[in-house]
């Protein structure tokens, strides 16, 4: 039965940074470990010393042993966070074959390892279909088989559920748990300890100094031990919303009450459609993604999107964001907040015109960062619009980035980086600020600090737009919300209110 | 010319058109799997559901085959790559106008058998004839040529003598199965295989990247400005940015690569989940394309011939 065992693990980097200090951690065979830790703590490092692939530039010491020996390549699968960079082939089929062609497999047996990979890990769309037409959570699910298909002997996930919304996280979570079986190991990295608690044998954390912290079952009862404060730890309710100065996120240009456009009006969307056609050399089958959508969003109400993977929040975000244009329906701001020539549709906006109306925060803010430090990153669209630049410094305070205000932000930790982009979209007074999957894969202080920030948008004049499957966070934010805006396929369904 | 192992029917091209391709390939391959039951079996758990396909599936030149498309598509990419290459080579034997033109309205006759869709071939062949029609201009402003107009001809003909096969044709090639074939037909090593297709698989998402880096700009106020230079010095940060970030993921895909067994010999060792089946199609194409690509040097010596005898 192997047993992966992993002593006194320190990883240093080579400008001298310290990644992980000193970490102990067993997996016996059949077991299932959770591993979780605040943001920053060395928890992916701790993945990828026991997949034998750290870096080659940092400097490791400690030793990772299988049954008391080193482990042969692919006895320890790893699956890395985002399930875009985990495949690797256009087709399914192709991509979960991967690892048996590596592991030197002739065709039957190879497509038959496929066949069951896909059973597993309860992928269901066919080996045929092509991978960019997948949802999320078949995306993970196929992630998922093309780990299983190298047969590991031990498996290592990286936060394999963030990324999902409740329905689709529990699917593939039972999914996992399925495919390891009683068997193989399991360890599973992620902040959710709540979600993974009644599923795991074991919590490991590992400390913001390293070594680690709390290695011990979970029980329901008992209150969360020391260290592990920043963790989404069961039974313990959701921290209070980050207090942010009044005043501070007011809109810079305010959509005065116009007479016959309702009292704060900021957007009014009506018949909202979206038709993506690929355009270049092999183009795709036209996909309708959003089709007949109302809603208006107001000054001072923060309007949430829900809905499933794939249903359409992301691509009605940047709509209202105006960084595509609808293909059906009508999208008009107040006209007060309208561009040269009394232009009213956010996508006709200047990039100027966009930035001094518009606060956006992407799903993805780490991809997108504009400048070499903090401080400027958070300073460039008011300098850019002549704004004031004091706010912005006043901001990084606010959410504890001030100590790092000349850094680099790519050099940032996960959560910090969070609270960069969203520093970043409203420095400047934006009179709308849309979110997109805020809080995801956030941990607890992290989440304070999106909840408060959009919070005190909303409660100083901006309208706010939040595309979530968060249900902490709708319930942090309720009192300051409007209906929200359910899509189900591309179109506003209808909830029980 | 039936190559060992591959499916029945997929070496015949005119059978494998009629067919639909899933049920034969699909039902042989099985046949030959459910003979070969093996330790595998435990280490999955989950046994495999009625109705999945277990088996080798059709490569993809034969789905292309089972298909409608003018005649290259039974082609697999080896010969397209070949024909391409040899074309070029060709075109550097053009001496004058006239054998470019011979050579060109050749091509033209074949572009029937290449050429799907006209309207995306029209807009695949645009930037050449505009870089045919700034070739042919450079040579008239230099001038230095006693016939300046003909020699801007023969300029502009050359190039799309020398580029017009290239571009039709490699349309056709599927990275993916070019791999396949590079790789077991060429021995070209596995790595090299591998970080190619991963990486020409990996521009669609450069390009949801450069949506995703260009649109965070606009927002923050960043966008292209009014003049042209203006938009150049946007392109060129827009670029660095997703420069920047290509390379962060390009780390996180070898990682993820290299975590299914990539990471040392087992890419070497590889075996391909796909067969790269050398089709009677393939040897028509390039036999024919040879021909093709031959033509200016023909022609040439050809003129020659005639000059000398006059």
């Amino acid at each position: 039965m192997p047993h992966l065992a992993l002593r006194g693990l320190t990883v240093t980097t080579a400008g001298g940074r310290t990644l992980v200090r000193d970490v102990d951690l067993d997996v016996a065979a059949g077991e299932r470990v959770l591993l979780a830790g605040p943001s920053g703590a060395g928890k992916s490092t701790v993945l990828r010393a026991l997949a034998g692939l750290l870096e080659e530039d940092v400097e490791a010491e400690g030793d990772v042993r299988l049954d008391g020996r080193p482990a042969v390549p692919g006895e320890v699968g790893l699956l890395v966070q985002d399930p875009l960079d985990a495949l690797v082939a256009p087709t399914a089929g192709r991509d979960t074959a991967f690892g048996p062609e590596n592991a030197g497999l002739d065709r039957p047996r190879t497509w038959r390892q496929v066949a069951r990979a896909h059973a597993a890990a309860r992928y269901t769309a066919g080996r045929d279909r092509e991978v960019r037409t997948l949802s999320g959570g078949e995306r993970q699910r196929l992630a998922l088989a093309g780990t299983l298909a190298a047969d590991p002997a031990v498996l290592l996930l990286d936060e394999p559920t963030s990324m999902l919304d409740a329905a689709t996280a529990a699917v593939v979570r039972s999914a996992v748990l399925d495919a390891a079986g009683d068997a193989r190991g399991l360890l599973v990295v992620d902040h959710d300890v709540a979600g993974w608690a009644p599923h795991v044998d074991r919590v490991v954390v590992l400390g913001a100094h390293g070594g680690v912290v709390h290695d011990a079952p979970v029980r329901q009862s008992r209150p969360a031990p020391a260290g592990t404060g920043d963790l989404w730890w069961p039974g313990v309710p959701a921290p209070a919303p980050l207090e942010v100065p009044a005043g501070l996120l007011t809109p810079a240009l305010a959509p005065a009450p116009t007479p016959g456009t309702g009292d704060g009006e900021v957007l009014r969307g009506r018949g909202l459609g979206l038709v993506r056609t690929r355009r270049g050399l092999r183009p795709r089958p036209p996909a309708t993604v959003l089709a007949g959508v109302d809603l208006t969003l107001t000054a001072g109400a923060l309007t949430p999107v829900t809905g499933g993977s794939g249903a359409g929040k992301s691509s009605l975000l940047s709509l209202l964001a105006g960084l595509a244009a609808p293909t059906s329906g009508t999208l008009l701001a107040a006209p007060a907040l309208a561009g040269r020539r009394g232009r009213r549709a956010p996508h006709t906006w200047t990039s100027r015109e966009l930035a001094a109306r518009v606060g956006w925060v992407p799903q993805f803010p780490e991809h997108t960062f504009v400048a070499a430090t903090v401080r400027a990153e958070v300073a460039v669209t008011a300098s850019v619009l002549g704004r004031d630049p004091g706010r912005g410094e006043e901001l990084l305070e606010v959410l504890g980035l001030a100590a790092h205000a000349d850094a680099n932000p790519f050099r940032l930790s996960g959560g910090e980086q969070r609270r960069l982009a969203l520093a970043g979209a409203l420095a400047a007074g934006p009179a709308l600020v849309v979110a997109d999957e805020p809080t995801v894969g956030q941990d607890r202080s992290t989440w304070a600090v999106v909840a408060g920030l959009l919070a005190a948008a909303a409660r100083d004049g901006a309208a706010v737009a939040v595309g979530t499957h968060d249900a902490r966070l709708l319930d942090a934010l309720r009192h300051h919300g409007t209906t929200p805006v359910h899509l189900s396929g591309g179109v506003r369904a209808q909830v029980a209110a | 010319m039936r190559p060992r192992g591959a499916a029945p029917g997929a070496g015949d091209v005119h059978t494998s058109v009629h067919s639909t391709v899933d049920e034969p390939v699909g039902t042989a391959a099985r046949a030959v799997d459910d003979g070969l039951d093996d330790g595998l079996d435990d280490g999955l758990g989950a046994g495999v559901g009625a109705g999945v396909d277990a088996g080798v599936p059709p490569t993809a030149a034969q789905r292309r085959s089972a298909g409608r498309g003018p005649l290259v598509r039974h082609c697999g990419p080896l010969p397209l790559l070949a024909v391409a290459l040899l074309c070029a080579l060709g075109a550097f034997a053009v001496q004058s106008w006239w054998q470019a033109a011979g050579a060109l309205a050749v091509q033209g006759l074949c572009l029937p058998l290449v050429v799907g869709d006209v309207r995306a071939a029209l807009r695949r062949l645009l930037p050449l004839a505009l870089a045919a029609l700034s070739v042919g201009w450079s040579v008239v402003l230099a001038g230095d040529d006693p016939d300046p107009l003909w020699a801007a001809l023969t300029a502009a003909l050359r190039l799309l003598v020398l580029v017009l096969p290239g571009a039709l044709l490699l349309g056709w090639l599927d990275p993916t199965e070019a791999g396949d074939h590079l790789a077991q037909r060429l021995r070209v090593p596995g790595r090299v295989v591998v970080a190619v297709v991963v990486a020409l698989g990996r521009l669609d998402a450069l390009a949801d990247s450069w949506d995703q880096v260009a649109a965070a700009r606009r927002v923050r106020g960043l966008g292209p400005g009014r003049g042209p230079a203006g938009r150049v010095r946007w392109a060129a940060s827009t670029s660095f940015g997703l420069l920047v970030d290509a390379v962060r993921g390009a780390g996180r895909v070898s990682l993820a690569m290299d975590a299914r067994g990539f990471a040392g010999d087992g890419a070497d060792r590889r075996t391909w989940a796909l067969p790269a089946p050398w089709r009677r199609a393939d040897t028509v194409l390039l036999l024919g394309g040879t021909a093709v690509a031959a033509l200016p040097a023909l022609l040439r010596v050809g003129g020659a011939f005639l000059t000398s005898t006059t």
